[in-house]
């Protein structure tokens, strides 16, 4: 039967379609209860209307019978809404459980396969864990302070004369820091601190040292931090130069077993009695990076005028750098305070990540390892291809079976981040080891490497790359299967010959990639091997070997005057001098590999005056006229300083200054001044020596450097030249301390040693680099290895073909080399103008070679080129070794 | 007292839907009528409230519902009893069961004597 109202109009057809196509796409759970109680209500009133009830009528009366419709009808799609988005979920988890299922099965299968693509990611990913440690704990977060990122450190510059291209920064003097302390709205606090090292006496009657910082009351507060036991010092007892310290809390530990009785007991420092009245717990320390910690806390009195003040500053929140610098300059220039600034030094405002020594080693290291962890995703791209295609006929089926598109694409994203989370795991482990390694490795002159650690921020690093990594590897993966029709798939055994062209190029593609970005990491190994070459090739100018520094830690309390410090060093002198094993002792201002400097500006005999206020650092040492002798430091003419006397106005200087100013003439009897103020006396040139690296071997020996008798130094250094086999280190801390038994133990270096030591940074640097362009290297040439070896099992037909036609084997043998040799020299080629690009960051690292060395970039190519024809080699054997009857009836 | 039935119906709405169900699969309008025939119209389906009883119970399991075909070629949705839905049936019915009779009681007995 039937019924003519029943019959659904096309117009209303055509709506149920497209409604349930659009339920495809998810629940409708409107429609569903609008058709459901429409129904409803037609029936209704199709009821009413066989008991005799008019269209209009029956249908109003329906309506009436259901009462509020709209209320029933929102009630009913919240109910189906809500199940059918919890239905969704459970479907979604339960995929997702199957999926994981599915891939840890599959990757079990192929053991082998998995893993060689965990090691790679572990590999890579562990790189970039260990140097991020570093960076995170160095550059990002290198204070340990609340609201590090307005925090600054406060130096002046010389506003003229610095022509040495090297930063010169010096401390503020009191006047200046009380003017900013009170004048200054840019800053919330601003902490100066001197620090210090003193002699304590022990218990025992010993004398060690101790680290000192001498601080203001604010300072804890500034860092955060509120002491352990007792209290600050109030500053009232700063001002009337109480003798009051705070200990630091690993100083407590160690020296009073963390007594908790500490508070008001005594504490003899350079011979004067303190009194204990707090503990500072660890986490204070002063801004600068490793070095030692802190053991005492002595108040600072800004009444009383210092030579100069560290200062560090904490800005309001908001107040631009540029603007708390000019505000600092402003008030320092209004200041009419005796010694406040002259008009030659201007304010110097630094975030404190600027100051950080290692920091364009680190921001080169840190793109060398985002470099290796692209060559490990191309191979893990790599892997993934090469499985896809082998695995081809397995998705074509599940395709046929009825697995969706996505479904299967999600397949492969599942595989690929169960990869990534192995790799995040390895990465982690290999990241650690790594960072071990890396911090015993430091050099001396990096001794905050220690505080490297992984964090929180590490281990997001860590997991976002590895899952980002995966979900690359895996989205490429998922893009090279999706393009197969399941047809040609079942068709084939293996790929047809088009879509085998498709993943070839894409592979190509990789590894090229691959090669270039080696190139670029090898150019910039190369670099800094060769400087660091260059540097231990260096003559320093002076014989090392079996020279001595012995530094006198000479207290002000005991020696105030340079006089009396001179004297000192005059005793310990002679009684050196006869030591049986010594050679020669001589006095010298400073000891390699550092150096003293003078301020002012250089004049010439013949020069105009400078200008008023040139500022520059001029090298400078103050000597003992055997000190040449004792050196070997070659004379190149002239005589050496005669004997000293307070106002001698003779002058030696190095070949490097005589060369600058009189090219091809002698400097004998020449004159000239340091002037600074508008001062400074004539000397004359006695003798030019040979230039020498006494700054270190990454200094510039032949920059002007003069040599003068100094009687009155600060801090004067002895240097002794020792026999042969002769240990001088007991015999002269025993003088030493024979002659004052309250000095803390001298400190006598090896210079042999310290000079090694002042390239341990560079090589340092160079060791890293160099490690991970090996890894780079070899893990480019595992992927132009599998690459090779997956296009000649490919190709075994042709081959057999080509051979079967008459191509000799050697025929074969080129065109597999050539295959693999133009991929790298495509890749060395594209990474020439990446390395010419990056080598830049190698800028001020390099020593005796450009950044555009073209020996470097030309040996890189080499290396590059020689690694994949050895990475060439097996799969052209299996080229070679193809029987072309085998291979032609295969398949 | 038409108060009276709403309010008795509106706790036992469910209990007679599952029962309905318990013959055989059917659409909301069928449930309806199915009750108003039974108990020969003396309880009208308030059908404001049967849909969402409907819903509620698809929710909690005890029903499913799938789009059908009346014998008058019609869309319309059908529900069917789960073993749930079973399960829960007969508690409830041996539950009003109890409840039932127990008021029957209070309602038939005496004034007991002081």
């Amino acid at each position: 039967m039937h019924d003519p109202q029943q019959a659904p109009a096309p117009n209303a057809a055509r709506a149920a379609t497209w409604r349930r196509y659009l339920r495809f796409w998810g629940p409708r759970a409107e429609a569903d209860v609008d058709d459901e109680l429409g129904f409803h209500v037609e029936m209704r009133a199709r009821e009413y209307m066989a008991r005799g009830m008019g269209d209009v009528e029956a249908r109003a009366a329906a309506l009436r019978r259901l009462g509020n419709l709209a209320a029933a009808r929102s009630e009913c799609v919240a109910i189906t809404s809500r199940r059918e988005r919890r239905m969704t979920r459970a479907q979604l988890v339960d995929a997702f459980v199957h999926d994981v299922a599915y891939a840890w099965r599959t990757l079990g299968r192929q053991k082998g396969w998995t893993f060689v693509a965990i090691i790679t990611l572990a590999l890579g990913i562990g790189a970039n864990t260990a140097v991020f440690s570093v960076v995170n704990t160095l550059l990002l977060r290198p204070l340990p302070y609340p609201d590090a990122d307005r925090i600054a450190i406060v130096y002046l510059e010389p506003t003229q004369g610095n022509t040495t291209g090297v930063q010169m920064l010096v401390n503020p003097n009191t006047p200046t820091v009380r003017a900013w302390r009170d004048g200054s709205r840019a800053f919330e606090s601003m902490e100066p601190y001197i620090r210090d090292d003193r002699s304590m006496r022990e218990t025992d009657g010993t004398i060690s040292v101790v680290h000192t910082a001498s601080i203001l009351r604010t300072f804890p507060e500034f860092a955060g931090v509120r002491p352990l036991l007792g209290r600050v010092f109030t500053d009232a007892e700063a001002a009337r130069a109480e003798r009051l310290v705070v200990i630091g809390e690993p100083f407590w530990r160690a020296r009073f077993g963390a007594d908790p009785q500490i508070l008001g007991k005594p504490m003899t420092i350079d011979q004067h009695p303190y009194t204990i009245i707090g503990v500072m717990p660890a986490a204070l320390r002063l801004p600068r990076l490793g070095g030692d910690a802190t053991d005492v806390w002595l108040p600072l009195n800004l009444r009383e005028d210092a030579m100069g003040l560290s200062v560090i500053g904490r800005l309001r929140p908001g107040v631009p750098i540029v603007d708390a610098t000019r505000e600092l300059d402003r008030v320092a220039a209004s200041s009419t305070l005796p010694g406040a600034p002259t008009p030659d030094f201007r304010v110097k405002l630094t975030p404190p990540s600027q100051m950080v020594r290692f920091r364009a080693s680190l921001v080169m290291l840190s793109a060398a390892v985002a470099l290796v962890l692209l060559i490990a995703c191309g191979n893990v791209a790599h892997l993934v291809l090469a499985r896809t295609a082998t695995r081809q006929r397995e998705l074509a089926i599940r395709a046929a079976l009825g697995a969706s598109r996505a479904r299967i694409v999600r397949q492969l994203l599942t595989e690929s981040l169960i990869l990534s989370v192995a790799g995040c795991i390895g990465g982690l482990l290999v990241g650690w080891a790594g960072l071990q390694v890396l911090v015993s490795m430091r050099p001396a002159s990096l001794p905050e490497l220690i505080a490297a650690r992984m964090d929180g921020l590490t281990l997001l690093l860590t997991a976002g790359l590895s899952i980002g990594t995966g979900l690359a590897v895996g989205a490429l993966g998922a893009f090279s299967a999706g393009r197969h029709s399941a047809h040609d798939a079942l068709k084939s055994g293996a790929l047809s010959a088009s879509q085998s062209r498709r993943q070839r190029r894409l592979r190509s593609l990789v590894v090229t990639s691959e090669m270039a970005v080696s190139m670029v990491l090898l150019v910039g190994a190369i670099l800094l091997v060769r400087s660091m070459l260059h540097l231990q090739r260096i003559e320093p100018g002076f014989k090392a070997a079996g020279l001595y520094a012995i530094e006198i830690p000479l207290h002000t309390a005991s020696y105030p005057t340079p006089a009396a410090r001179g004297a000192f060093v005059a005793q310990v002198h002679e009684r050196v001098a006869a030591i049986q094993g010594i050679e020669a002792v001589t006095v010298s201002a400073g000891a390699p590999p550092s150096r003293s400097f003078m301020i002012g500006g250089l004049q010439v005999e013949g020069e105009p005056n400078p200008p008023a206020g040139t500022t520059s650092f001029i090298d400078y040492n103050g000597v003992d006229p055997n000190y040449f002798q004792t050196m070997r430091i070659r004379l190149v003419e002239g005589s050496t300083l005669a004997r000293y006397e307070d106002d001698s106005t003779q002058v030696v200087v190095n070949a490097g200054l005589a060369k600058k100013y009189w090219p091809g003439k002698s400097a004998l009897g020449r004159r000239l001044r340091v002037v600074y103020n508008g001062k400074g006396d004539w000397k004359t040139i006695v003798g030019v020596v040979g230039d020498a690296f006494t700054g270190g071997l990454t200094s510039e020996a032949a920059d002007p450097m003069l040599y003068m008798v100094n009687r009155e130094l600060f801090q004067p250094v002895l240097i002794a030249r020792v026999k042969a086999g002769f240990d001088p280190v007991p015999t002269i801390r025993a003088i030493v301390s024979q002659l004052d038994p309250m000095l803390a133990p001298v400190t006598v270096s090896n210079l042999d040693d310290a000079m090694k030591r002042s390239i341990a940074g560079p090589r340092f640097t160079m060791i890293l680099l160099v490690s991970f362009t090996l890894l780079a290297l070899v893990l480019a040439a595992v992927g132009l290895y599998g690459v090779m070896a997956y296009s000649v099992a490919q190709r075994t037909r042709e081959i057999g073909i080509r051979i079967a036609l008459g191509a000799t084997r050697r025929d074969v043998a080129r065109s597999v080399m050539w295959q693999g040799t133009a991929l790298a020299l495509l890749g060395a080629g594209i990474g020439l103008f990446g390395a010419r690009w990056g080598s830049r960051l190698l800028e001020h690292m390099l020593y005796g070679v450009a950044r555009s060395d073209a020996a470097s970039f030309a040996l890189g190519a080499a290396v590059l080129v020689g690694t994949a024809a050895l990475a060439c080699i097996v799969p052209m054997r299996r080229a070679v070794a193809v029987d072309p009857l085998v291979a032609i009836r295969a398949d | 007292m038409p108060d009276a039935t709403t309010d008795f119906l509106k706790g036992t709405l469910d209990l007679m839907v599952l029962k309905t169900l318990s013959w055989a699969p059917a659409h909301g309008y069928g449930i309806a009528r199915w009750i108003e025939q039974c108990t020969d119209d003396v309880l009208q389906v308030e059908e404001g409230s049967l849909y969402p009883a409907l819903h509620k119970l698809e929710e909690r399991g005890f029903i499913v519902a799938e789009w059908g075909v009346t014998e008058h070629n019609r869309r319309a949705k059908f529900y069917r009893l789960t073993t749930a839905g079973k399960k829960h049936l007969a508690a409830s019915r041996d539950y009003w069961a109890r409840f039932a009779g127990a008021v029957f009681k209070v309602l038939e007995t005496a004034p007991a004597p002081r």
